[in-house]
């Protein structure tokens, strides 16, 4: 799997290209408008993640640039302008995802994962740990083949932890991810608790054989069983 | 105290004294005049008696008709080197006619006849009531002040209206105008120099404060722009050294409490983005939204967050409230209502959230021990008492959103509940 990070500040560049060579995909890299439509030229990728802001160009007309060689790369614009209008241009353009900065890194290894896994499986995202598998579109768990039924709020903590598997996950980010954008500001998270011992309590009466840990009372943690 | 009250006010108090001075000089002078009139009668009188007794002619009947009246009383020659010769004076005399004491005007003269003996003639004509008088002309001066005060007054007010209206308009212009909206321009409907310098100088004070807060909103939205990417990197080091390093429980406690705290920055950054962005009126696509489904749906979510305070929530939401907005920003004003009633009540507190339809109104009330200062309450960082993980932006929020789209929202302490009310106009 080949990536290629176009990004013009050093340093965010750098853990990104750290975070996806430890998820042992091939990265390569470029600062400028100039050096990532070179690069584009030269080779295909499997994913470009796209800073939209470049010092030489914006990184939208870069995209139509892309789409109009009618290339296949998945695209993920990154964009510090949190802004409808960028999204919207972005998506409609045919950008595969947008995700504005500041983000997890968990949280943009899990739309990689979703946009290559979506690219292979035609549009389809099933996601897997262990004996278990989540189907994005269907709204469904099954353990062994076997239906656990699951309600939304379980549903959507279970998702989010598939998507970013051995990834420790602090209960104030998955409150914000499931609860919405007000809920870390909760005093205490009773509430995130509650529904993580009904979706553990399912998981292991179902007989999952992977798990979600409690990381020293600061959060959890999917653990998907050794091969 | 408007102005024209004060003109008025200073207009009818300067005429007072005046008037009183004068009054008092037209009392004087009208006596003196009289006097002066009297005096020349008695002298007449007084020499036409004289002569006619020098004379040994007959003396005129002391009871003429006239009421005036004389007496000739011999005095010996100290007397009259100790008096002067000829005296007036007022005085009450009693006229025997009309058997009563009336004031009257005296003159004394002292005389010799041929035989070298004194005489003391005393002519007397009535004369005017003093007290009477000054009734009168008392009367009068607050007859003549009023009028002349209601005439005076009334033409200030006429002139005062027609050279004034240029400032007025200038004012009502003042009072419309709020930084960063389009306003329409100042008016410019005057010859008068002071006006137009003072219409001048107002529409550069306006064009400065324009320029000013166009600026720092920028720069608002800049800087907030420029930490996006060093927190996100900052951020990504983080979940680095937790995923990927040996840490022990105490670093790793600490990294994600770090991570917390970072989290607030960015929510912080991108409210204050947010704010900067509704400021500057970028949310122009308009759909029916309906306020009471996004009520119910944000305290149901609220009262799963924070149902470890045990609090009483009624939502009257039944009816569909729909409102023209941009669903975003609806759903900011919604939210942020609703969270802080809940994130603002104690345990065991009541929380109410009513959206009526038919008034096109939301409203959001929670207890609470004393009132808010409502002056201040929708403006950034403004915070009762300062809670961790709270951006103090929320009703700074929502006052943004209700101003964008001309809303009013308002917030008062009734009876020991904030309630907070948006009303969507018709």
């Amino acid at each position: 799997m080949k990536i290629l990070i176009i990004e013009d500040e050093p340093s965010l560049r750098e853990v990104m290209q750290r975070a996806l060579e430890q998820e042992r995909y091939v990265v390569e890299t470029a600062a400028t408008y100039a050096e990532a439509d070179a690069k584009i030229a030269g080779y295909s990728y499997d994913c470009i993640l796209l800073d939209i802001m470049l010092p030489d160009g914006s990184g939208l007309r870069l995209l139509e640039h892309i789409k109009r060689l009618r290339r296949r790369d998945n695209i993920i614009i990154i964009s510090a302008r949190d802004s409808i209008d960028d999204k919207v241009e972005g998506l409609e353009l045919g950008a595969d995802d947008y995700l504005p900065k500041p983000f997890h890194t968990a949280e943009l290894m899990a739309r990689i994962r979703s946009v290559l896994r979506r690219g292979r499986s035609g549009g389809e995202l099933v996601l897997t740990a262990g004996n278990m598998t989540l189907d994005v579109d269907k709204v469904r768990v099954t353990v062994d083949g076997r239906e656990v039924p699951l309600l939304k709020k379980e549903f959507d903590i279970l998702l989010y932890f598939m998507q970013r598997p051995n990834h420790l996950v602090d209960k104030a980010v998955l409150a914000e991810a499931v609860w919405g954008d007000h809920a870390d500001e909760a005093d205490n998270f009773q509430f995130v608790y509650a529904q993580m011992k009904n979706l553990r309590r399912k998981m292991s009466e179902a007989g999952a054989t992977a798990e979600i840990k409690s990381v020293y009372g600061f959060g959890y943690k999917l653990v998907p069983p050794e091969r | 105290m408007k102005l024209i009250y004060r003109i008025a006010l200073r207009l009818s108090l300067a005429l007072l004294p005046l008037m009183a001075l004068w009054a008092a000089l037209f009392y004087y002078a009208m006596v003196g005049e009289i006097n002066d009139e009297a005096d020349d009668a008695l002298e007449d009188y007084s020499t036409l008696i004289i002569a006619r007794m020098l004379a040994g002619r007959e003396l005129p009947a002391l009871n003429s008709g006239s009421n005036n009246s004389y007496s000739i009383t011999p005095v010996d020659k100290a007397y009259a080197d100790t008096h002067p010769h000829i005296d007036y004076y007022d005085a009450n005399i009693f006229i025997p006619e009309k058997e009563e004491t009336e004031p009257a005007r005296v003159l004394v003269t002292i005389f010799t006849d041929s035989d070298g003996l004194y005489y003391e003639l005393k002519v007397a004509t009535p004369t005017f009531e003093k007290d009477d008088l000054l009734a009168a002309i008392a009367y009068w001066v607050v007859i003549l002040y009023v009028t002349l005060l209601v005439i005076t007054i009334g033409l200030t007010i006429w002139v005062f209206q027609r050279s004034m209206r240029p400032l007025y308009e200038l004012l009502r212009w003042l009072d419309n105008y709020i930084p960063g909206r389009k306003t329409e321009p100042i008016p410019d409907n005057t010859t008068v120099s002071e006006f137009r310098r003072l219409n001048e100088a107002a529409q550069r004070a306006a064009d400065r404060s324009e320029e000013l807060f166009e600026r720092q909103k920028q720069f608002i939205g800049n800087a907030s722009h420029e930490l996006q990417t060093p927190l996100a990197v900052i951020s990504s080091r983080i979940e680095w050294l937790v995923d990927n390093t040996p840490t022990d429980e105490r670093q790793t406690v600490e990294l994600l409490k770090m991570q917390r705290t970072l989290s607030h920055m960015a929510r912080l950054n991108r409210t204050l983005l947010l704010l900067t962005k509704i400021d500057n009126g970028q949310f122009p696509e308009s759909t029916e939204v309906d306020i009471a489904a996004l009520a119910r749906e944000q305290a149901e979510l609220c009262g799963e967050i924070y149902a470890s305070r045990h609090l009483a929530v009624t939502v009257a939401a039944s009816q569909p409230l729909v409102v023209r907005m941009n669903e975003s920003l609806a759903a900011t004003l919604v939210t942020n209502l609703i969270k802080n009633a809940f994130a603002h009540s104690d345990k065991g507190c009541s929380v109410g959230i009513d959206a009526d339809a038919g008034r096109r109104r939301l409203r959001v009330t929670n207890d609470g021990s004393a009132p808010l200062d409502g002056e201040r309450i929708f403006e950034r960082f403004y915070q009762g008492a300062k809670r961790e993980g709270s951006t103090g932006l929320g009703l700074a929020l929502a006052g943004a959103v209700a101003r964008y789209y001309g809303l009013s929202l308002t917030y008062r302490y009734e009876q020991g509940r904030h309630t907070f009310e948006v009303v969507w106009p018709r």
